[in-house]
């Protein structure tokens, strides 16, 4: 028996020594350390990211990698909490050796992790969470975002708002959304921007549920009083859901114009409220399944669904997206470990991308370290083409990237010292 | 404000009062009965929602068999928990820290079970046919499904005053719950006893969960996000008191909706002053009668 218990360890012994040997063998590895949220009600985002990184991620690697590196995702579950994947970031930085951080969609964990990128000069690539901070109040050189921040969509929501005001005369409006960061940077931001284009508005109402509250009659009742000509929703997810489906017997959609120009188009909302989503919505989403109707968009959301048996939430295109800057960055400079020199070469990358349409491709500002993007905002029409959802957007209207970025007054008076001293 | 707005905006208290009475009521009866702080009683009612989608979209099921079969489904399930884990820490001196880790690891359980077997994706169930639409008179629009809910919470708590104070399964329960010794010593089966109060306490969430489903989203963690507000019922109503988390639900559901419509910037703020408010100076709970205060 001894005998047999120590071949056994001597075995075992082996083989840990056999692993970092066969790991050595092929050791030219971009490694990319990311942290989504796994669980909850935004595990959907964080499967959804992880699925579209490693499409891309089998795609580079498949035409034979990058300047002969392979890419190499980790993943850990952030379990959407700031203090944790602080501590997994300094362990990816210093134990596992990562190139790149990579991911989260909450934007209370990205503005954590952006300091430990500061901190380690590692550089970060944002895929989802939206918070215009990142790339204004808290801007540091190592962060870069490849995904549309708040800003961006409640401009192109501000510019649709004028139009239809010109179209049909409004007046009043009101906002309900999650009473977190989040909820309350997106009202800023759209008052903001009606403001700086000229457009003119009476406030009706302002309404501030709990994140995940579960129940909005109340909240509705009391909108229906307030007798908004436009209701603007900066819910997400689950919320936009339970929200749409307790307003639809109470008429809410009759009487006032429902927008929600930053999540409430995300597929996920269409997948879950089926016929109950009421047609003349008009929402937006940082990307869609069925626009821009070109081959690369197709091909994306085709491939998605093959790899994974659904259609993929707005977030899968940020992270494909992240992988691909990634890979680009280090085609040019040809190392993964000359964080100043990928830096350079992220400022002003052009990157073609699934949603972008024909004629444009998405730049990263090389001020701001922000993605700058075609935003796309449409109205709920019948369509039975991505199922298990009976609707999705139709009638687009397209707002050109530049027409959306904060303005150089808008940066001076909220941008980080970072960005204040690259603005001279 | 209006006296038709009023009355609409008392309905949305009410709507929203009578599920989380649904809730609370089985996380008060099972720390009523058993004694047991059931943190996992929210992970029993997104059982239940999704188990009523399931049957209503794969089997093409009667929505209102589905709500039976939820509450079925999220009993045994409970019953299961009950008998395989909770059982084994009954009468530890630690037992209160204990029973929030175990049912808090239940929590992350069943969250995960329910990840594997239906996905993370959003699932979704509509309106029972028949209550699609709304009772309007006037400027009052009035919802029938919430209507039909607020009937529903009725008839659990007048069912389960007759069950708990008319039948012989109602008594032997409630004197379970003053002393468990003396109850074994008479010959009642108390471990028998204690599985079944379990296992109807979480059909009673199973039924909530499907019964909220179509008003609400169905994703994994819903459970965490009605725990909380149960909670606050049940300590607002006095533990364990079932007729008091009634009435705290109701007067949840209305502090909220008036706040809602006068106060919106503050609105989430005042059920937890309610409840701070009630710790500090009625610390047994607002409804509480006098003789179940305990020294």
């Amino acid at each position: 028996m001894r005998g047999k218990a120590w071949a056994l360890v001597a075995l075992a012994l082996a083989m840990a020594m056999l692993v970092p040997a066969v790991a050595g063998a092929e050791d030219k590895v971009v490694k990319i350390g990311a942290l989504y949220p796994m669980t909850g009600r935004a595990g959907l985002y964080g499967l959804d990211s992880v699925a579209a990184a490693e499409m891309a991620i089998a795609e580079i690697n498949g035409k034979g990698g990058v300047k002969g590196y392979k890419l190499e995702l980790i993943s850990t579950d952030s379990q959407a909490k700031p203090d944790y994947s602080v501590q997994v970031a300094k362990r990816y930085i210093t134990s596992d050796n990562v190139h790149f951080l990579f991911g989260v969609v909450s934007s209370g964990v990205g503005l954590a992790l952006t300091e430990v990128s500061k901190q380690y000069k590692k550089i970060f690539i944002g895929t989802d969470h939206a918070s215009t901070q990142l790339t204004v109040d808290k801007l540091q050189p190592y962060y870069f975002r490849v995904s549309n921040n708040t800003f961006q969509s409640m401009a192109a929501g501000a510019l649709d708002l004028k139009e239809r005001q010109k179209a049909k005369p409004w007046q009043t409006i009101a906002y309900i959304g999650p009473d977190y960061a989040y909820g309350h940077d997106q009202w800023n931001e759209l008052k903001y921007n009606l403001d700086r284009f000229g457009v003119k508005y009476k406030v009706v109402g302002e309404y501030w549920p709990k994140l995940a509250a579960p129940d909005y009659t109340a909240f509705i009742t009391s909108i229906i009083k307030d007798k908004p000509d436009i209701l603007i929703s900066g819910l997400w997810g689950g919320d936009t859901v339970a929200f749409i489906k307790q307003a639809l017997p109470y008429g809410l959609f009759q009487k006032t114009l429902f927008c929600s120009p930053d999540a409430g188009g995300n597929y996920e909302v269409m997948s879950a409220t089926g016929d109950e989503l009421a047609l003349g919505l008009v929402l937006s989403a940082r990307h869609h399944n069925n626009w821009p109707g070109t081959e690369a968009n197709k091909k994306f959301v085709s491939d998605f669904f093959k790899k994974t048996g659904r259609y993929p939430s707005y977030s899968a295109e940020g992270a494909y997206a992240g992988v691909y800057a990634i890979a680009q960055a280090v085609e040019k400079v040809g190392n993964p470990d000359d964080a100043e020199a990928l830096v350079k070469a992220f400022e002003g990358m052009k990157l073609k991308l699934p949603e972008d349409p024909d004629g444009f491709t998405s730049y990263i500002d090389p001020l701001t370290h922000q993605i700058v993007q075609v935003q796309a905002i449409g109205e709920t029409v019948a369509n039975k083409d991505f199922p298990p959802a009976t609707r999705m957007l139709g009638n687009w209207k397209i707002y050109k990237a530049q027409e959306i970025l904060p303005p150089p007054e808008y940066l001076k008076e909220h941008g980080s010292d970072y960005l204040k001293g690259r603005m001279k | 404000m209006d006296s038709s707005f009023l009355l609409v905006q008392f309905v949305s208290g009410l709507t929203m009062a009578t599920l989380l009475f649904l809730v609370a009521s089985g996380l008060t009866l099972i720390f009523g009965v058993g004694g047991v702080f059931n943190f996992a009683h929210g992970s029993f009612y997104m059982l239940g929602a999704y188990l009523a989608y399931t049957v209503v979209s794969l089997a093409h099921g009667n929505f209102w068999v589905a709500v039976l079969a939820a509450g079925l489904g999220a009993g045994v399930a409970g019953m299961i928990a009950e008998a395989a884990f909770l059982r084994r820490i009954y009468g530890r001196s630690e037992e209160g820290g204990f029973q929030i880790l175990l049912t808090y690891s239940l929590i992350l359980i069943i969250d995960d079970l329910v990840k594997l077997v239906w996905g993370t994706e959003y699932k979704s169930l509509s309106r029972p046919a028949g209550f699609t639409g709304s009772l309007v008179i006037g400027d009052v629009t009035l919802p029938s499904y919430n209507l039909a809910i607020v009937g529903v919470g009725l008839l659990v708590v007048v069912v389960a005053w007759w069950v708990l104070s008319r039948t012989r399964p109602g008594r032997i329960a409630r004197a379970t719950a003053l002393d468990r010794e003396t109850m074994g010593v008479l010959g009642v089966n108390v471990p028998l006893t204690m599985t079944l109060v379990f296992g109807i306490a979480t059909a009673l969430g199973g039924i909530t969960g499907a019964l909220a489903a179509p008003l609400r989203s169905v994703t994994p963690g819903a459970g965490i996000e009605v725990i909380i507000d149960s909670l606050i019922v049940v300590v607002l109503g006095g533990m364990g008191n079932f007729w008091g988390a009634w009435l705290a639900a109701l007067l949840l559901g209305e502090v909220n909706a008036i706040a809602v419509a006068t106060v919106p910037e503050w609105a989430s703020l005042f059920s937890y002053l309610v409840m701070v408010v009630t710790l500090i100076f009625k610390p047994e709970g607002l409804f509480a009668p006098r003789q179940v205060r305990k020294v």
